[in-house]
């Protein structure tokens, strides 16, 4: 037996994990939730000032900037609603968080059954009895039935005259869902045999690894981390910011299909917490940088950027972009030499 | 507390708007000029929420300015057609007053001296008599004005090159009597407090000083007198930007700071920039007091009712650098937005 910690967390620490109500998004701890819940959904829009909970900045609103709060900002679009008071993970209906933790445990059981398919590990306890390893491995038919497939295009485009011997093998070679896969197989770059017996008719090139190819690179600690979100569908993980080191290409040996059992088409509160995902902003992201224990400054990508972030700030007084530039000609001037506006005086 | 509300005034201009102004002596009574044009009239209706177009008054080019005469039915317009025109808005008849040699930027009337000024791109002003058919009477600028305002003792003209004159308007309305063109000197001249181009100009109701805004979004606040205490009490802040998103570079957008207004109430004023905000500024305590909700364009003009109950927000696309068409067209609106009682009340100076 390896190392047990895998970067997996199981079931229970995932439950455990304080989430907000508003974005359904969670959190390392009840702190860190507080302070997102305060950034993202409690926050005056009009004067910046973070109200613990909702109704506190209805009343901030009224009796501060003579306005009515009628929606919580960030929220998904039936979480909306200013009823509710929610503090923390306090105040959450008993519904949404049996939803909330039914959605967390079909969702790990779903990536859990991903990794085992893309992995071919058996689940704890069960040696060798799990599901194959899925390699697709082409029968001898299959390669002649391509070969001759190949063939034919390339007699073809010949008899037409046409020399394009390079267009008539591109999508040959490449799995279809490449960089597209909503979600990359963990072991990424792990180079599949050939799937071409010894004495097997030549592929086309295409088939062939690209030379810089790297032999088979470990991932990154930065990609495991990537994983380490638990419970978030797939399509949802954060954009890699500023803290993920940038993850290596994948590539895919031609004959190997796209990671098999992605679940299709996700609920619609996944998608929703999947867009909202998306628009995670900088102190989500500072939080989700320290959740992972990612500091900056850490790792040579992310300490680059921090220090050119850090001097774009000392300049920002210079790097400030005018909407409208011209010291000498006001815009009133410019729009009145379009022709649209133009006066030509008559003689 | 009555609640502040704000509405929409229907059929708005076809395009861009270039000023707003209510009437002096009927405060639901508001003007507009626009790029398309046409002068508008709108009468807003107290408690109803709405804004009716009352009339219409076609010109020859873009009116690129609006002001209300001695009466509710006497209005100027400045056109891009260098004509200075005046327009009784009971008959809709149109009366040229003056040319210019170039587009006219503004035209300010000073009710307590029954003067008209027009400020044009041909580097001069005209001063008129409107109740006199004589002709007017012209001073050369050093640089071409872009905006203009009248306190009830004063003129202020922004120019080109960071330029500002002060006019002292009975000093005008005693040379424009006399016919002797030559007396009027400008009252003081200074250098503008901002770095960049002059946007705006807006003068105090009480008489004691004024306002400008620069294209690089900042507002710079003075006064009139002229000794070393009341100099040193101005000053100048940046407003209507933006942080740039980082992956953009980061630092700020700045927009230009395109009206200003002050409350004839409360003195307080209110500003509003290119990037679709309107503040309200407590002049005296130099502070913020509201910042409203963002307009779905860049605020072109601003105007206070004289009773100070409504503000008129003129919105449309802003012109920006770089710009090769531009087109307010379905974009440009009227927001009126009724104030509640002292939603516009500044705490003093501290």
């Amino acid at each position: 037996m390896g190392k047990k910690k895998r970067g997996h967390p199981d079931i229970e620490e995932i439950l455990a994990r304080p989430w907000c109500y508003y974005c359904e998004r969670d959190f390392e701890d009840l702190k860190l939730l507080i302070s997102h819940q305060k950034a993202k959904h409690f926050k005056c829009d009009r004067c910046g000032k973070r109200l613990n909970t909702a109704g506190g900045l209805s009343v901030h609103m009224n009796q501060v900037h003579k306005e009515s709060l009628d929606k919580v900002e960030n929220a998904l679009p039936n979480r909306q609603g200013l009823e509710i008071e929610i503090f923390g993970m306090e105040g959450v209906p008993e519904d949404v968080l049996q939803q909330h933790q039914q959605r967390i445990i079909t969702n790990f059981y779903t990536a859990q059954a991903e990794r085992r398919a893309a992995t071919g590990n058996p689940p704890p306890g069960q040696n060798g009895q799990g599901p194959a390893k899925k390699i697709k491995i082409e029968t001898p038919e299959e390669i002649k039935r391509r070969l001759a497939v190949h063939r034919a295009k390339v007699a073809t485009q010949k008899a037409a005259g046409a020399n394009g011997a390079v267009a008539s093998m591109p999508a040959d070679g490449q799995s279809p869902a490449q960089g597209a896969s909503p979600f990359p197989p963990p072991q990424a770059g792990f180079s599949y045999p050939p799937a071409g017996a010894p004495g097997a008719p030549p592929f086309p090139p295409a088939q062939t690894y690209p030379a810089a190819f790297p032999p088979g690179p470990s991932p990154p600690p930065g990609a495991a981390s990537a994983f380490n979100l638990p419970a978030r569908p797939p399509s949802g993980a954060p954009p890699a910011g500023a803290a993920l080191p940038q993850r290596p290409p994948y590539f895919y040996n031609g004959a190997s299909a796209p990671p098999p059992g992605y679940p299709g088409s996700p609920s619609t509160v996944d998608e929703l917490v999947a867009g909202a995902a998306r628009q995670g902003d900088d102190i989500d992201q500072l939080i989700r940088m320290a959740e992972k224990g990612i500091k900056p400054g850490k790792g040579a990508a992310p300490t680059e950027e921090a220090g050119g972030e850090k001097k774009s700030k000392k300049d920002k007084e210079k790097n400030m972009r005018m909407v409208y530039a011209d010291t000498e000609v006001s815009p009133e001037e410019k729009m009145a030499l379009l022709p649209k506006y133009r006066f030509a005086i008559e003689a | 507390m009555a609640p502040s509300t704000q509405f929409e005034a229907a059929q708005p201009p076809s395009d861009a708007i270039s000023a707003l102004v209510f009437s002096p002596d009927s405060p639901n009574r508001l003007l507009v000029s626009s790029w398309d044009k046409n002068v508008y009239l709108y009468e807003v209706v107290d408690g109803a929420d709405e804004a009716k177009l009352v009339n219409q008054y076609e010109h020859r080019a873009p009116v690129l300015d609006v002001c209300f005469g001695a009466n509710r039915d006497e209005a100027f317009t400045a056109g891009l057609d260098q004509q200075v025109k005046k327009i009784d808005l009971a008959t809709g008849e149109q009366t040229v007053l003056s040319k210019h040699s170039q587009a006219v930027r503004c035209v300010v009337f000073s009710p307590e001296h029954s003067i008209l000024i027009s400020a044009s791109w041909d580097n001069s002003l005209h001063i008129h008599n409107p109740s006199s058919s004589d002709p007017p009477i012209t001073i050369q600028l050093p640089g071409k004005p872009h905006a203009m305002a009248a306190s009830p003792s004063k003129v202020v003209v922004a120019m080109t090159a960071r330029l500002v004159h002060i006019y002292d308007l009975p000093n005008i309305a005693s040379a424009l009597a006399s016919g002797s063109a030559s007396s009027i000197q400008p009252w003081q001249q200074r250098e503008s407090s901002l770095k960049f181009l002059t946007r705006a100009v807006a003068c105090m109701p009480n008489d004691a000083g004024y306002a400008t805004s620069s294209i690089e979004g900042r507002v710079a606040v003075e006064w009139f007198e002229d000794t070393a205490e009341s100099q040193a009490r101005k000053y100048a802040f940046k407003c209507h930007r933006q942080a740039a998103p980082e992956d953009e570079g980061g630092g700020d957008i700045v927009y230009p700071v395109n009206a200003l207004t002050f409350h004839p109430v409360y003195g307080t004023f209110a500003s509003g920039g290119g990037d679709g905000t309107v503040a309200l500024w407590d002049a005296e305590a130099k502070r913020r007091m509201r910042q409203y909700q963002k307009f779905p364009d860049s605020v072109a003009a601003l105007a206070f009712s004289k009773d100070g109950k409504y503000l008129a927000i003129g919105v449309c696309p802003g012109f920006e650098t770089g710009m090769e068409n531009y087109s307010g067209e379905g974009k440009t609106k009227i927001f009126l937005r009724e104030l509640g009682e002292t939603e516009a009340k500044g705490k003093g100076a501290k």
